[in-house]
């Protein structure tokens, strides 16, 4: 897919790897004439900008040239300053080396130009740059001369060794991609010199013995350090041949497949399994040189392609320059070529305007520019993907947190093929690594049902007293009697509080007279504290709404008091139940309606006793009355009554009591009567006993008061005894 | 070599790719892995796989260097293929479902630069739209946006159904991220987004949960991976944010559920996760896994 073209008859260098952006410069070329037969040399610059679809190249710098040029190289030489971008040699006619300094080009502030020299004696054909050391240089010229420069100091060249018999021309010189003492130059009599520069000899020469080859290109392997390939321009021997130094008498293998000479070969650094070659029979083809067999070819419409380089920083992309005084850009990565064809037909229509140049007023049709190639060009890509395209590792989430991954495995020591594990790997992505173990824990204590100890684990680690409260309750919970633990918790135990009460009650308000009841309902007490908690709950959620009722409508928030006076030990003591307790602090505290209010809700017992001693404490005429009311006790209002108003109290007794005491009492009634009172009040009594239905009484009492006898009173006598 | 593994929806089967041309199916259940199925019918290295929503029934999507992208689905126990699109020029490098809640489309970027629209319309049949000419060299990379709009959380839901504005984003060989979005039935470049250095290897659109921010993470061959955030919902200004620089070339970013925690992986033999906010802020949380 062709993706930039300029026209320029030209030579080409791409800036290095780690350049970017990616610019592709020009150096008019010195074996090619253009149409206008200039000899005017420049250097240019071109930003090769993929986000922008059309095919232009961007010129960001331009240079006059002294002369022109055979070869030119982009090294990343001084790229240390952030304002360098390199360098930029070119090798001319006469020997002439010329070093430009990239950035100089591109601001075309100062002199670009930072070195030139002329040591060689013929036209520089062959340069290049080392990889791992930026300032070496290798140049290789007529009669044998290979030059190792070292850009710090220009003026002095270094030779790799003796010159190599016989004189000739070097075509190309290539450093290894290993190696860095290790360089090669090719001879067009077919041949590759291998110099050592550390022992500053050739150490081997490789030639094919057919002496058929000349030698157009050459280049290293970019992995194995031993291998390189040599490619012949010979028509009648247009191959590729694969050498091994190991075994350097005969080609490893010979990739055939052009059907003229070759005239450049570039190997894909970033994929070694990439070769291009560019031939004279107007094909591009791109080889796998450890299967040998060609993945991709381009062909090319007219011209041949004497250069074809891949671009260092992006892998799919090749620029090829052609003897038509073009240089194209193009991606192995598939396409299509029709774009190319539109825009040529385009041009040529809008150069002519679609003027009518027969003056017939008409407009001409839009021309139509004979195509040479099919008109859908779909070249299929790479039969093999590129390494590049090929991902060996990824990792993606998946639901509930876990992770799949799969990778590469490291390669050990010096192993150059990398094993393809065939594993996936599945792991489970925890970022909070605490929370897990507590919810671990909280698991395997459920699972085992041992909670208490599992609380008590809690209690002991907790930090801030909130989680301590707050694991003690949940504890507390588990077990059982879980109520009356959990008042323990809120710091209400029945205990505490009736310490806390019986030593207020002895310190505290004196009261008037420890009445005998009193003591008993003391006594009582502590029989009462075992009573069942279940009990207490009745009686708290009973009261609970008893005081509910109790509340009006507005009032305002319940405080409930807990302080140590009265007021707290009250509300301390309901909160537990307690109500003998408070019921007793109420009459301590002569809050006798409160005390009488708890009482009811307290139970029958408590009432009964409350209200003995509520009445023991008021004397007043009605309080024995009501006393004697509410306690029922009729008994002693028949004995302590005073007689005059014996109609009351007979009042009473017909009132409230029940029948089998009437009698009786009405009988003590009459008999009081009698005994303590004068004559009128036995009348009374009479009246008593017949009430009271007692026969002998009233006889008695009557003959007592009535001396005469009356038929009449027999006769009423008589009545009652029927009765 | 395995190209990429990804785990369906519930979590119960794990799907495989490789450059044996053959797709795997496993089901990993308790911790267990049994082979289900075996797909072929690639004749290159396949390089991606994508589970579809559940809803739609148990559907595969793969996508090979032989052009093509097959959709496979599982009827009655056994996998098959549903249906295969040959409109490519060059490899398909990704596939990607869009949500739900869109109904069941397939993008598909592909290094001849274009990206492929794939709409199920019923009954087995599927329309295609293509985006020619996304990314001048190659597409590598494609991810849905998520199908919530942004500021649902915040704002009041008006009842009413949305309207979605579909969008996804592609990342390309021309070092680009592009944000795409659907207007009228067609597709239209939204936004380009400049940072990388060298080539997009992978984009992710991190889940959303109703937030006002977009955020995408993107990852290249120069070995940065950069977060990028939109914070109106309009979607118009994205600024990046330079997560980490690894000494090799990134291959793969990939978003927890919760959108909190962003896996990377790298060529230079690690898996790192990181933990990023939802506000933007990263924080780095390294190497988890180490391959030996």
């Amino acid at each position: 897919m062709k993706l930039k073209e300029i026209e320029r008859t030209a030579v080409q260098a791409w800036s290095p790897a780690n350049h970017h952006p990616i610019y592709l410069a020009t150096g008019t070329s010195a074996q090619q004439l253009d149409a206008s037969f200039s000899t005017n040399a420049t250097l240019e610059i071109f930003e090769v900008d993929f986000r922008d679809p059309s095919l232009d190249m961007k010129q960001k710098g331009t240079l006059p040239a002294s002369n022109r040029f055979h070869k030119l190289i982009w090294g990343n030489f001084g790229n240390g300053s952030p304002e360098s971008s390199g360098v930029i040699i070119g090798g001319g006619d006469n020997g002439v080396l010329t070093m430009y300094s990239v950035h100089h080009i591109l601001v075309s502030k100062s002199e670009p130009v930072i070195g030139q020299t002329e040591k060689h004696s013929g036209p520089v054909r062959a340069l290049d740059f080392n990889p791992f050391q930026s300032n070496l240089l290798a140049s290789g010229a007529n009669d044998s001369e290979i030059f190792i420069w070292d850009l710090n100091n220009f003026s002095v060249p270094m030779t790799p060794g003796a010159k190599s018999q016989p004189h000739e021309d070097i075509s190309v010189v290539s450093w290894n991609r290993q190696v860095q003492h290790i360089l090669s130059s090719a001879h067009p009599s077919g041949k590759a010199v291998v110099w050592d520069l550390r022992k500053n000899e050739p150490i081997i020469k490789v030639s094919d013995h057919s002496n058929r080859m000349h030698c157009s290109g050459m280049a290293w392997h970019p992995e194995v350090a031993t291998q390189l390939v040599l490619s012949s321009e010979d028509d009648r021997l247009p191959v590729i041949q694969i050498w091994d130094l190991r075994f350097a008498t005969s080609p490893l293998s010979q990739l055939e497949g052009h059907t003229r000479g070759v005239l450049s070969v570039s190997w894909c650094q970033a994929d070694p399994e990439l070769l291009l070659s560019s031939a004279k029979d107007n094909r591009i083809l791109c080889w796998n040189p450890s299967m040998g067999e060609v993945v991709y070819e381009l062909p090319i419409r007219s011209q041949w392609c004497f250069d074809v380089q891949w671009c260092p920083r992006n892998p799919s992309v090749f620029s090829a320059a052609t003897f038509d005084g073009w240089i194209n850009v193009y991606s192995v990565m598939g396409g299509n070529l029709e774009a190319q064809q539109k825009t040529q037909a385009d041009k040529i229509s809008s150069s002519f305007n679609n003027l009518d140049p027969f003056g017939t007023g008409q407009i001409l049709p839009p021309l139509q520019v004979p195509e040479q190639v099919a008109q859908t060009t779909l070249i299929p890509p790479l039969k093999k993907p590129p390494k590049w395209i090929r991902r060996p590792v990824g990792v993606s989430f998946a639901f509930g947190g876990k992770l799949i991954s799969f990778g590469l495995t490291k390669a050990p020591g010096q192993q150059m093929q990398q094993t393809y594990p065939h594993q996936v790997f599945i792991s489970q992505v925890t970022t909070e690594t605490e929370f897990l173990l507590r919810s671990r824990e909280l698991q395997m204590a459920l699972q085992s049902g041992n909670l208490l100890d599992y609380c008590q684990g809690k209690i002991q680690t907790a930090k801030l007293p909130f989680d301590e409260n707050l694991w003690n309750f949940l504890k507390v919970n588990l077990e059982q009697e879980s109520r009356t633990k959990l008042l323990k918790l809120l710091g209400y135990s029945k205990e505490d509080l009736q310490k806390k009460i019986t030593s207020c009650l002895s310190n505290g308000i004196p009261d008037k007279q420890p009445l005998p009841e009193a003591d008993e309902t003391n006594a009582a007490q502590p029989d009462q504290l075992l009573i069942n908690s279940s009990d207490d709950v009745a009686a708290v959620s009973s009261s609970s709404a008893f005081f509910d009722n109790l509340i009006p409508q507005n009032m305002s928030t319940l405080e409930i008091p807990v302080t140590e006076d009265t007021d707290g030990l009250i509300s301390q003591a309901l909160l537990l139940g307690n109500f003998e307790a408070a019921v007793e602090l109420c009459m301590r505290a002569e809050r006798f309606a409160d005390a009488i209010i708890l009482a009811i809700a307290g139970g029958e017992n408590l009432l009964k006793e409350t209200q003995k001693r509520y009445f023991a404490k008021h004397k007043t005429k009605l309080s024995l009355l009501l006393s004697s009311v509410v306690q029922q006790n009729w008994q002693d209002i028949v004995c302590t009554c005073d007689l005059q108003s014996w109609k009351e109290a007979l009042a009473i007794l017909l009132t409230y009591s029940k029948h089998e005491d009437y009698t009786h009492l009405c009988d003590m009634l009459g008999a009081r009567l009698e005994s303590e009172g004068d004559a009128a009040l036995s009348n009374d009594a009479c009246l008593c006993y017949i009430s009271s239905g007692n026969v002998e009484r009233l006889v008695e009492c009557w003959v007592k008061n009535h001396e005469t006898s009356s038929p009449l009173a027999l006769h009423s006598l008589q009545m009652n005894q029927g009765l | 070599m395995i190209h990429d593994a990804q785990m369906d929806y519930y979590g119960t089967r794990l799907a495989t790719c490789s450059s044996d041309r053959s797709v795997k199916i496993f089901d990993v259940r308790n911790g267990g892995q049994i082979l289900i199925a075996d797909l072929r019918g690639h004749e290159g290295p396949v390089w991606q796989v994508a589970w579809a929503h559940p809803m739609y029934g148990n559907i595969l999507a793969s996508c090979s260097y032989d052009r093509k992208v097959i959709i496979w689905k599982e009827e009655n126990g056994t996998w098959e293929k549903t249906y295969e699109y040959t409109g490519h020029d060059s490899s398909v490098n990704s596939v990607c479902w869009a949500p739900h809640d869109y109904g069941l489309i397939l993008a598909c970027g592909s290094s001849d630069g274009a990206i492929s629209l794939l709409s199920y319309t019923g009954d087995g049949q599927w329309e295609v739209k293509k985006i020619s000419n996304a990314h001048t060299i190659g597409c590598n990379a494609v991810s849905w946006a998520p199908a919530v709009v942004p500021g649902s959380l915040i704002e009041q839901p008006s009842g009413q159904k949305p309207n979605y504005i579909k969008r996804f984003a592609s990342g390309g060989c021309d070092n680009l991220v592009k944000i795409w979005k659907e207007e009228d039935g067609q597709w239209k470049e939204e936004q380009k987004l400049e940072a990388h250095s060298d080539w997009v290897r992978d984009v992710a659109w991190a889940p959303s949960i109703g937030l006002p921010t977009s955020t995408i993470a993107s990852c290249s061959q120069d070995g940065r991976v950069f977060i990028w955030t939109c914070d109106d919902a309009s979607g118009n200004s994205w600024s990046p944010k330079l997560l980490h620089k690894f000494n090799d070339v990134v291959w793969h970013v990939s978003w927890s559920i919760t959108a909190n925690i962003l896996a990377v992986s790298g060529g230079d033999n690690k898996v790192s996760t990181a933990a990023c906010h939802v506000f933007g802020r990263a924080m780095m949380r390294q190497a988890l896994v180490t391959f030996v």
